[in-house]
């Protein structure tokens, strides 16, 4: 993971704004891309994280603000002139070459000749395991297949960035593991950066070194998986990411541990670090996440607990969601491991215990 | 799944019938040809080439036959290049009255023939254009390129929207694009146009009769020798004129529907 | 893109030009430029003119009524009874005359609906006849038939064969009869393709001159036969123009209506 405290950033985005007639699709977003990471851009249908990956491939023109790459501006630059290529949601394979010509196409564009052009798309081929496909037809491809093939288009110029937009979501879900194994080597070999949009929050957990998460066109968060995992900073991002209850509530006693007073009762909770401080009356949202709940069918020990009835469960492999309600009708999620929630044998409308410690829980201020 | 009931079966006869309908006439010219009586009626006379032989030795056809190959030719090329430019502008931009240049655009053929002729006669003749095979051309190109447009732009609707862009992604000019990538997918469309626009000039004749003068095509010579008596030798024509008319409609379609029903999308 | 300005110019300004000369007058069989009203009084004026243009009218109404009621169990049949691969082979088919020389298809009917002709001569065999179908509106009308036939069915048939086969079940099996369920539900669906499909046969015969020409005996005359006539014997262009624009307006009209009566949304 490159060193982005002292770094230049390779590309900047500078209070940029795109509007779509009244809609602003991405407002006033600032944002820097450093060399050699993999970033990934993440959020809801609509949030705008394309519509930037397109503005910095050239394919849209930001209405306002500046696109810098290497501390040049590039707003203007034609798209064939940014050496910014883009692997495609649909691949956007060309159907009347084969798979060679596809790969050669980029540097038939930058008038390479065809001994060397042949040469370069060959080594790329097989670097991707599929240099057997060479002279086939591309109709004629898996998905898989289809996917190296999109990617040696892109990388065989050798560009310092690559753009990918949502490439693996047409893909059946083991293929999307082993592409993302790919795609995670394959940028670590290269060094190069990767920008990557996605919605989908495994995809980009898997693969990158910073996360930044999009809502309405703006930016809500950036930070490294973990971080963004474990410490949201708003409740949006709370919401998206992961599996958290959010209680709102009222703070009824300050100091290190606080007490915290919410429609399902009274919880103490400290927060992360010395630098959020919460004044006496302020209302803040408690983040509790599903993970980091222990279930009983007895009163735990612990102060932080509620009374709960089990809904229903959602068996994901060796965790299990378990979907419950609390007593005032808000809904609960715990994430328990089969075996234990086996030994509980909980049926439909049983009455469980959860519970969970004070410093598990996260904290974020209600303006956020 | 469709039940030989006794409507079926009628309705199924009723549509055999509206191809005996249509295709009589064709059939009939083919085999009237090659019949020897010089009134065409049944009981029919003998087999004879007769006919065709009076017209393949007669220069004026020759010259007609001449005179339509190559006004065919020559509005194929334009009105294919127009209706691609046309399509691909359809296809591409969007702009403020576009409704309104695709009505006029698409308009020519719901225009009667009749007043185009004259319309174009009135006008070449007024700047002294009038009676030239490049009259006959510019008629017809405006009177064919709605098809070729036609069918370029139904290929276009093929195409997946992100190739193009694709293209501009990785280096390529937009004129680049174009002939990279635009032209190659639309190659099926394209040649089927070139033959229908060239089946549909080639068929032309009243347009072609208004403002052809002495040039004249094999629809306008046909149409002379119909004012005259009746001629088997029309018939001989008929033949060959359908024939190639045919033969140019035919490949077209053929063209257009095999090369465009593989896989024309890639990726999903 | 430029180049297909070409296209609108040598489209668009004949029309304008034929739209101008109508006002000009002719002088010793040429033409003069003016701004001279006398032609369109004259030609409105007259009885035969007024004649053949509702007699035009009347024609090809009766030929786009005729087309659309013999197209539709053909295009019905085409869409519902028969295998998709047939349908397209049939489309295939239909689509081949309608580019091939439509002279020489009319000159072949002649063959058959002389008084010598075929179809007499059959009669003839077993005693009936001679029916007269040469020179009359029926021939006119076999002609008209041949032009816009193949077009009214393939219109129809696209139309037909995208509703929704859904509807028509549901329609079933709420209790509509098979022949109900054809006029309440189906025609509807399918009004854009029939709405067309008639349109064109109406522009198409309301312009054709050949059929009224070749098997109607061109007496009484067509609006087009008029404008051929004005022009190659007559030389009175102006006048021929006048024909025309008129024709022109009636068309528009017609097309405008039909096109807003097959896109209009119920309210």
């Amino acid at each position: 993971m490159p060193d982005t405290s002292e770094a230049r950033p390779l590309v900047s985005f500078e209070g940029v704004t795109k509007h779509y007639g009244t809609v602003a699709a991405v407002h006033a977003m600032d944002l820097d891309i450093f060399a050699g990471e993999f970033l990934a851009l993440m959020g809801p249908s609509g949030c705008g994280k394309t519509t930037s990956l397109r503005m910095l491939a050239g394919l849209e023109e930001p209405t306002e603000g500046e696109i810098r790459l290497d501390g040049r501006r590039i707003n203007e630059i034609d798209s064939a002139d940014r050496d910014t290529p883009m692997v495609w949601q649909s691949l956007a394979l060309f159907p009347f070459l084969n798979v060679r010509q596809n790969v050669e196409f980029g540097l038939k564009m930058r008038k390479i000749p065809p001994r060397d052009r042949q040469q370069r798309a060959m080594n790329w081929l097989d670097r991707l395991e599929i240099a057997d496909l060479a002279e086939r037809d591309i109709n004629q491809l898996s998905g898989g297949q289809r996917q190296r093939v999109a990617l040696a288009r892109s990388l065989v110029t050798e560009p310092r960035i690559l753009l990918l937009d949502e490439p693996l979501s047409a893909l059946d879900a083991n293929l999307v593991v082993k592409m993302q194994g790919v795609l995670s080597r394959l940028q670590k070999e290269l060094g190069i950066t990767f920008v990557y949009v996605t919605h989908s929050q495994s995809e980009a957990f898997a693969m990158s070194d910073r996360v930044v998460i999009m809502s309405q066109g703006r930016i809500e968060q950036i930070g490294s998986p973990k971080t963004i995992y474990r410490n949201p900073t708003s409740r949006f991002v709370a919401d998206f990411v992961g599996s958290n209850n959010i209680f709102s509530g009222t703070v009824s006693k300050e100091g290190a541990t606080l007490e915290v007073n919410t429609p399902v009762g009274c919880f103490s909770c400290s927060p992360d670090s010395d630098e959020q401080t919460f004044s006496m009356g302020s209302t803040l949202n408690m983040v509790v996440s599903a993970d980091l709940v222990q279930i009983s069918l007895t009163t735990p020990e612990t102060a932080n607990q509620v009374r709960c009835r089990f809904i229903s469960e959602e068996f994901v492999g060796s965790i299990v969601t378990v979907f419950a309600e609390l007593e005032n009708g808000a809904d609960f999620k715990v994430q328990v491991r089969q075996r234990d929630l086996a030994d509980l044998g909980l049926k439909a409308g049983a009455v469980f215990y959860a519970s969970w410690k004070a410093t598990d829980v996260h904290l974020i201020s209600e303006s956020a | 799944m469709t039940r030989l009931s006794p409507q079926n079966l009628l309705l199924r006869g009723y549509v055999v019938l509206v191809f005996v309908f249509v295709f009589t006439p064709i059939i009939t010219s083919f085999v009237f040809s090659v019949n020897s009586d010089r009134f065409p009626t049944i009981p029919l006379g003998h087999f004879t080439t007769h006919w065709y032989e009076t017209i393949f030795s007669d220069p004026d056809i020759w010259e007609a036959f001449q005179v339509s190959a190559l006004v065919s030719v020559s509005v194929a090329i334009l009105a294919t290049f127009i209706g691609f430019c046309t399509a691909y502008t359809d296809y591409r931009y969007n702009f403020t009255g576009k409704a309104l240049y695709l009505s006029l655009a698409l308009l020519p053929p719901t225009i009667p023939l009749v007043i185009m002729g004259l319309a174009m006669l009135a006008l070449l003749a007024r700047i002294n254009m009038s009676g030239q095979i490049h009259s006959i051309v510019v008629s017809h190109v405006v009177l064919c390129a709605p098809f070729a447009m036609a069918v370029v732009r139904m290929r276009l609707a093929q195409i997946n929207p992100d190739l193009e862009p694709a293209a501009w992604n990785l280096g390529a000019s937009p004129w680049r694009a174009m002939r990279e990538v635009i032209i190659p997918f639309c190659r099926p469309a394209i040649a089927s146009a070139f033959c229908l626009t060239a089946a549909v000039s080639f068929d032309e004749f009243a347009v072609a009769w208004f403002v052809s003068g002495l040039n004249k095509t094999v629809p306008v010579v046909i149409l002379e020798i119909l004012q005259g008596n009746t001629d088997p030798q029309i018939n001989a024509i008929g033949s060959i004129v359908f024939a190639i008319s045919m033969s140019l409609v035919v490949i077209a379609q053929l063209i257009f529907f095999r090369k465009t029903s593989a896989p024309t999308t890639t990726g999903i | 893109m430029p180049i297909v300005i070409w296209q609108l110019v040598f489209f668009v300004f004949p029309l304008i030009f034929l739209v101008v000369i109508s006002f000009w007058l002719v002088k010793n069989y040429r033409m003069v430029p003016g701004l001279d009203t006398v032609n369109w009084t004259k030609m409105y004026s007259k009885g035969y003119f007024w004649d053949t243009y509702w007699r035009t009218l009347a024609y090809a109404m009766i030929a786009t009524i005729t087309t659309t009621i013999l197209a539709f169990p053909c295009s019905f049949a085409l869409a519902f009874k028969v295998s998709a691969t047939l349908r397209r082979w049939a489309l295939f088919f239909l689509i081949v005359p309608f580019f091939t020389s439509y002279l020489v298809r009319i000159y072949s009917w002649q063959i058959f609906l002389n008084d010598n002709g075929i179809f007499n001569r059959m009669f003839d065999y077993i005693g009936l006849g001679p029916f007269h179908l040469l020179n009359n509106f029926f021939g006119t009308l076999v002609g008209y038939l041949t032009l816009c036939l193949p077009l009214a069915v393939v219109l129809q048939l696209i139309s037909l064969a995208n509703v929704d086969r859904n509807l028509i079940e549901a329609a079933h099996n709420l209790g509509c009869g098979r022949l109900k369920t054809v006029f309440l539900v189906i025609v509807p669906l399918a009004k854009i393709g029939i709405i067309l499909g008639a349109a064109f046969t109406f522009i198409l015969s309301f312009g054709d001159f050949v059929s009224p020409y070749y098997l109607g005996g061109s007496k009484p005359p067509t609006l087009s036969i008029l404008i051929i006539d004005t022009t190659k014997s007559g030389q009175q262009w102006p006048r021929a123009a006048v024909v025309a624009v008129t024709m022109i307006i009636t068309l528009l009209t017609i097309m405008f209506a039909s096109v807003s009566a097959a896109y209009r949304k119920k309210p």
